[in-house]
C-alpha cells in the first residue's frame, strides 16, 4: 500500500514536471527568456526536492524524470524535444545520485546558506549533467552519428551555461525545504484522486496543446 | 562548522568559480565575423546567396540555401566522401555526413537547418564549415 501511494507521488509529480516542461517551458522561450536553466532549477530541482521531503525512498526522483521526459516527448514543439526528454530523464537520474548521501530529512540540513550551497550545486550539476548526456545520445538517435570532437569543441560553453541555473537553484532549494514547514496534509481517502487529477489533467492539458499546435 | 558544510561551502564555491571562469573564456573566444568560411574559403552571405539553389522547408517556415550546393561552391571534389563539421560563432559545432547536407538549409541569417535531424543539429551563426575526408 506504502508503494502504491509513492507510485501515484511519482507520477503526480512527474507529471507536473513534464507539464511544465511542455507548456512553460514554451512560454519561456517565445518570452526569449533562458527557458532551459529556468526549468532546470525551478521546476526540475523544486519538485524534485520537494519530492525528497514527501517521499525518502531512493528512487523517486528517477521515476520522476521518466515520467516527465516521457510526457516532454509527446510534445514536439519548442526547442529539440528528443534532447529535452533525454535533459530531464537524466537530471532525474544525476539528482538521484546526488542527493543520495544527503539525508532524508531535509530538516537536518541546517543553516540555509548549506541549502544555497546544495542548491547551486544541484543546479550545477543537473544543467551541465543534462546537457552534456543529451549531447552524447541525441546525435546516436540520428543518421549523423556522435562525433566526440563535437563536444569537447563546446565543453567550456556547457560548463558556462550551467552558471544561471546554480545561482537560480540557490533560491529553490531553501523556499522549497522551508515552504515543508507549512504543514499541508490530505486525507488519505483524498490523496489517489488529487493525485491521479493531477496527473491526468497535466496529460490531457500537454497532448491536448499539441493537438491544436498540429492541427489548428 | 561540520565537515559535511565544509564539502558543500567548497563544492559551491568551485562550481560557481567553475561557471565563471567558462562564462569569460566562452564571451573572449566567441568569434565576431562577417564572412563564412567554406573549405578554407571565404565567402559573405550575399555571394552564397547568388551562386546557389534556393531550398525552402514549408513546413519549419524555414527558407534559405542548399547547403549541399554551397559545399559544391567551395570547391569540394567528391562531396559524398566527406564529413561537414558546421562551426556556430559560439562555438557550437555538428558534423553531419553528405546525406545530411542534402536536407539542409542555410537561412540568410545563417542558421544551418536540417529536415532528417533533430533540432540539436541546428547551428546559428555559421562561421565556418570544415571539410574532412571519411
Amino acid at each position: 500500500m506504502k508503494h502504491m501511494r509513492t507510485i501515484a507521488g511519482i507520477i503526480a509529480l512527474g507529471s507536473l514536471w513534464g507539464f511544465a516542461e511542455c507548456i512553460i517551458g514554451s512560454w519561456l522561450r517565445d518570452a526569449n527568456l533562458p527557458a532551459g536553466s529556468i526549468m532546470t532549477a525551478v521546476f526540475g530541482i523544486g519538485l524534485m526536492v520537494f519530492s525528497k521531503t514527501l517521499f525518502p525512498q531512493r528512487g523517486v526522483q528517477l521515476g520522476m524524470g521518466l515520467v516527465a521526459g516521457t510526457l516532454r516527448l509527446l510534445n514536439p514543439f519548442g526547442g529539440c524535444f528528443i534532447c529535452s526528454a533525454i535533459a530531464i530523464m537524466a537530471e532525474g537520474a544525476l539528482f538521484e545520485v546526488f542527493w543520495m548521501w544527503v539525508s532524508s530529512d531535509l530538516r537536518e540540513v541546517r543553516p540555509v546558506a548549506m541549502q544555497s550551497c546544495l542548491g547551486i550545486i544541484s543546479g550545477y550539476i543537473l544543467y551541465v549533467g543534462g546537457y552534456t548526456i543529451t549531447q552524447i545520445l541525441t546525435p546516436l538517435f540520428s543518421s549523423a552519428g556522435f562525433d566526440a570532437s563535437n563536444l569537447i569543441a563546446f565543453i567550456p560553453q556547457i560548463f558556462a551555461s550551467g552558471l544561471l541555473p546554480a545561482i537560480i537553484g540557490a533560491f529553490t532549494v531553501p523556499v522549497v525545504i522551508a515552504s515543508r514547514r507549512v504543514s499541508v496534509s490530505i486525507k488519505d481517502s483524498l490523496y489517489y484522486p488529487v493525485t491521479a487529477t493531477i496527473a491526468v489533467a497535466s496529460w490531457c492539458l500537454v497532448i491536448a496543446n499539441t493537438i491544436i499546435l498540429l492541427y489548428l | 562548522m561540520g565537515k559535511a558544510n565544509i564539502v558543500l561551502t567548497c563544492g559551491a564555491l568551485a562550481v560557481i568559480l567553475l561557471g565563471s571562469i567558462c562564462t569569460v573564456y566562452v564571451t573572449k573566444t566567441q568569434a565576431k565575423q562577417e564572412s563564412l568560411t567554406i573549405n578554407n574559403q571565404s565567402f559573405t552571405i550575399d555571394q552564397l546567396f547568388a551562386q546557389t539553389a534556393t531550398r525552402q522547408f514549408t513546413d519549419l517556415n524555414f527558407t534559405g540555401i542548399a547547403l549541399d550546393d554551397a559545399i559544391r561552391v567551395a570547391d569540394v571534389t567528391n562531396p559524398e566522401s566527406h564529413q561537414y563539421t558546421i562551426i556556430g560563432a559560439d562555438g557550437y559545432q555538428k558534423t553531419v555526413t553528405w546525406d545530411n547536407l542534402q536536407h539542409g538549409l542555410l537561412t540568410k541569417h545563417r542558421q544551418a537547418v536540417f529536415t532528417d535531424l533533430p533540432k540539436a543539429f541546428r547551428v546559428r551563426d555559421v562561421v565556418t564549415i570544415e571539410v574532412k575526408s571519411l
